[in-house]
């Protein structure tokens, strides 16, 4: 598969380039009880990960169990004794269970793939070619911050896989594993031509593997704190407060404001998990794509690399309008994190959480060369349909890029480049029949982002789908052929039919 | 809803596209599926609705329901005359839908995975449906009421042609 073994910087023991694909790792990987935890000289052979790990994983349960027991000890006061008991048992045993999953975890990275085997009792062992990742996140929680681990996540290509996590390691370790690991995965398959020999030649662990770094954006921590506020999570979060005092007051007794308890308690986690979430958004370019970083409590890092993004949004709600305010979001190809960080998910990552228009064009020009403007405007019958979103509707597109904005409230602006689009659907309702209209959509990978070209012409849309798939086409292999940096320089002759 | 045309010459770009339609035994899948769900409901009705109120009422509740899956059973034959599918030189066309028409184009490079399945209607009569997997989970192209021999070949022909034409995401 991968030919060529890393430029396997430093010594690898393991022998990597000529060595036949051998089918039994675990002999070959001497299992190697390295005694300091993860030393990322060689990451060859095996390692375990930092052993105050099975803590950081379990405290999120920790957490929820202290709640609950600190409600039991509130509500009965009596027997609190015996759940007290029971739920020291509970906790005791997920620490047990986390130590021996802990015990039974190693990690090695080899012939450019990434091996973790884990469990006890059933053996599982996960091979994570590196040329596939899409992305490599570095995350801290709270009770890693504090303890100074981080975890890795690998964010792979494949739509349901939940990716690769080490969790967890020493936050050092971790963010030069991450260079390490990334570097590899530029030297196989994409060889972005320009990073791979530096990070090649960067031997040494320290400064060099950073590389340069361009900030470009920060997020301004009082605008967040508005942005929030005045957000759809905000509103609902007032709405419900607000809510919550009327029926103090009107009602005042404490039995029935106290069942309203548990929406407020979500209302209130929805709105700062935003704020935690978004809090302090830090974005430089790098050599290998868009650094990314965020999070108050929870920090996370990420590189988001140019060719992974499948598209990108801008959101102007109606409030944040008339302050002149707006959100750019991402969508970068990778899986649905199912379980943990659900809310997370649902959302694209935000480049700009809040920001001026003059950031988000910034960061525009930075992810997309030449955007166009949604400059060709629905024909007038679309008014009959969307009276409201009229006046947003529009679309443009040249050879690399489609955008289309639509929406009256909530404007939002999406750019998808032609060579990402996976299928394009025509559609045709019965109101928009009657008066002559059809939409045109572009899928890209995922669930999340679709961009609708919404309300044209019947013959223009008919035209489009005729048209798109032969752009879509000859923008993948156009891309396929100057794959690398940011080559594939079409000139950008605006291919607009008429 | 002027819903005029039922037939196959639809949309005017169509010009030089070849549409294929699915077996004429999908009529009769589709049928049989709306008998099996029409003569329980109404039977279900009608029985509440006897118990309930007279046994009149539930003659006519019954009666209503029936009416309604003969109603359903006319918009049966218009939906299943509107499906269609093309195999173009780089990607695949299916077409579907009356009241809401839709087109969807998936380029072979980019199917992920081809399903075949066959529920026990569609089993009993040796037809099948065809689905195509991208990685947008919105892009929904499928081709029901396709004879089962037809629906292997085009099965592995895409699955040949998606591997020629394969593009990363």
């Amino acid at each position: 598969m991968t030919g060529p073994s890393p430029g396997g910087p430093g010594p690898s023991p393991g022998g990597p380039g000529p060595s036949p694909g051998d089918p039994a790792p675990s002999p070959a990987g001497s299992p190697a009880p390295s005694g300091p935890p993860a030393v990322p000289d060689d990451i060859a052979s095996w390692h375990r990960l930092h052993p105050l790990s099975p803590l950081v994983r379990a405290g999120r349960h920790l957490v929820g169990i202290g709640i609950f027991v600190l409600l039991l000890l509130v509500a009965n006061q009596r027997q609190s004794g015996n759940d007290l008991v029971v739920n020291l048992v509970i906790i005791g045993l997920v620490l047990g269970a986390g130590v021996v999953s802990w015990l039974v975890t190693r990690w090695q990275v080899a012939d450019g793939v990434l091996r973790i085997e884990t469990g006890l009792v059933r053996r599982e062992s996960r091979r994570f070619p590196l040329s596939q990742v899409q992305a490599i996140d570095v995350v801290q929680t709270g009770l890693a911050r504090v303890l100074g681990l981080a975890e890795l996540r690998l964010r792979m290509a494949g739509a349901d896989s939940s990716g690769g996590r080490l969790a967890c390691l020493p936050l050092a370790d971790a963010e030069q594993l991450r260079q390490r690991l990334l570097s590899m995965t530029h030297a196989p398959g994409v060889a972005s031509a320009p990073a791979a020999p530096r990070d090649a030649a960067g031997g040494q662990p320290g400064p060099s593997v950073a590389g340069p770094e361009r900030p470009l954006f920060r997020v301004r921590s009082e605008r967040l704190v508005g942005a929030v506020a005045l957000s759809r999570t905000g509103a609902y979060a007032g709405v419900v407060i607000a809510a919550l005092v009327v029926a103090i007051v009107l009602i005042g007794r404490p039995g029935v404001t106290a069942s309203l308890l548990p929406v407020v308690i979500g209302v209130v986690l929805a709105v700062w998990r935003q704020f935690n979430g978004e809090f302090g958004t830090v974005v430089s370019a790098a050599p290998d794509g868009l650094r990314l970083r965020s999070g108050l409590v929870q920090t996370t890092a990420e590189t988001i690399r140019p060719g992974r993004v499948q598209a990108v949004r801008l959101v102007e709600p109606l409030v944040w309008r008339a302050l002149g305010w707006c959100r750019l979001e991402v969508d970068v190809a990778g899986p649905r994190q199912r379980r943990e960080n659900r809310s997370e998910a649902q959302r694209l990552r935000a480049l700009i959480p809040v920001g001026s228009r003059a950031d988000a064009e910034q960061m525009l020009g930075e992810l997309l060369t030449e955007a166009p403007r949604p400059t060709r405007r629905a024909p007038a019958n679309a008014r009959w349909k969307a009276p409201l979103a009229y006046h947003f509707l529009a679309w443009a597109g040249d050879d690399r890029y489609v955008v289309t904005s639509r929406g009256r409230v909530c404007r939002t602006t999406t750019w998808v480049p032609l060579e990402k689009v996976q299928s394009i659907r025509w559609v045709q309702g019965p109101v928009q029949r009657l008066l002559g209209l059809a939409s045109v959509r572009l899928d890209v990978a995922g669930r999340r982002v679709t961009a609708s070209i919404t309300d044209r012409d019947a013959a223009e849309a008919q035209q489009l789908l005729a048209r798109l798939p032969d752009l879509a086409r000859a923008a993948r292999e156009g891309s396929g052929a100057a794959r690398g940096g940011e080559g594939s320089s079409a000139a950008p002759g605006a291919v607009n039919r008429a | 809803m002027s819903v005029a045309e039922p037939d196959t010459t639809a949309e005017p770009g169509d010009a030089g596209i070849r549409w294929q339609r699915p077996s004429p035994l999908l009529l009769r899948a589709r049928r049989i599926q709306a008998g099996l769900v029409t003569v329980p409901v109404a039977l279900a009705g009608g029985l509440i609705a006897g118990a309930a109120g007279s046994p009149a009422l539930g003659l006519g509740v019954g009666l209503a329901l029936v009416a309604a899956g003969l109603l359903w059973e006319r918009f049966l034959a218009r939906r299943v005359a509107a499906w269609g599918y093309a195999e173009r030189r780089d990607d695949l066309m299916v077409r579907r839908g009356v009241l809401i028409r839709r087109q969807s184009v998936v380029p072979y490079g980019r199917m992920q995975f081809i399903d075949v399945t066959a529920g026990p209607v569609e089993r009993s009569l040796g037809l099948a449906t065809l689905r195509l997997h991208t990685a947008a989970a919105a892009s929904d192209a499928r081709i029901p009421g396709l004879d089962r021999a037809q629906a292997a070949r085009l099965r592995d022909q895409l699955a040949v042609l998606g591997e020629a034409q394969a593009a990363g995401l």
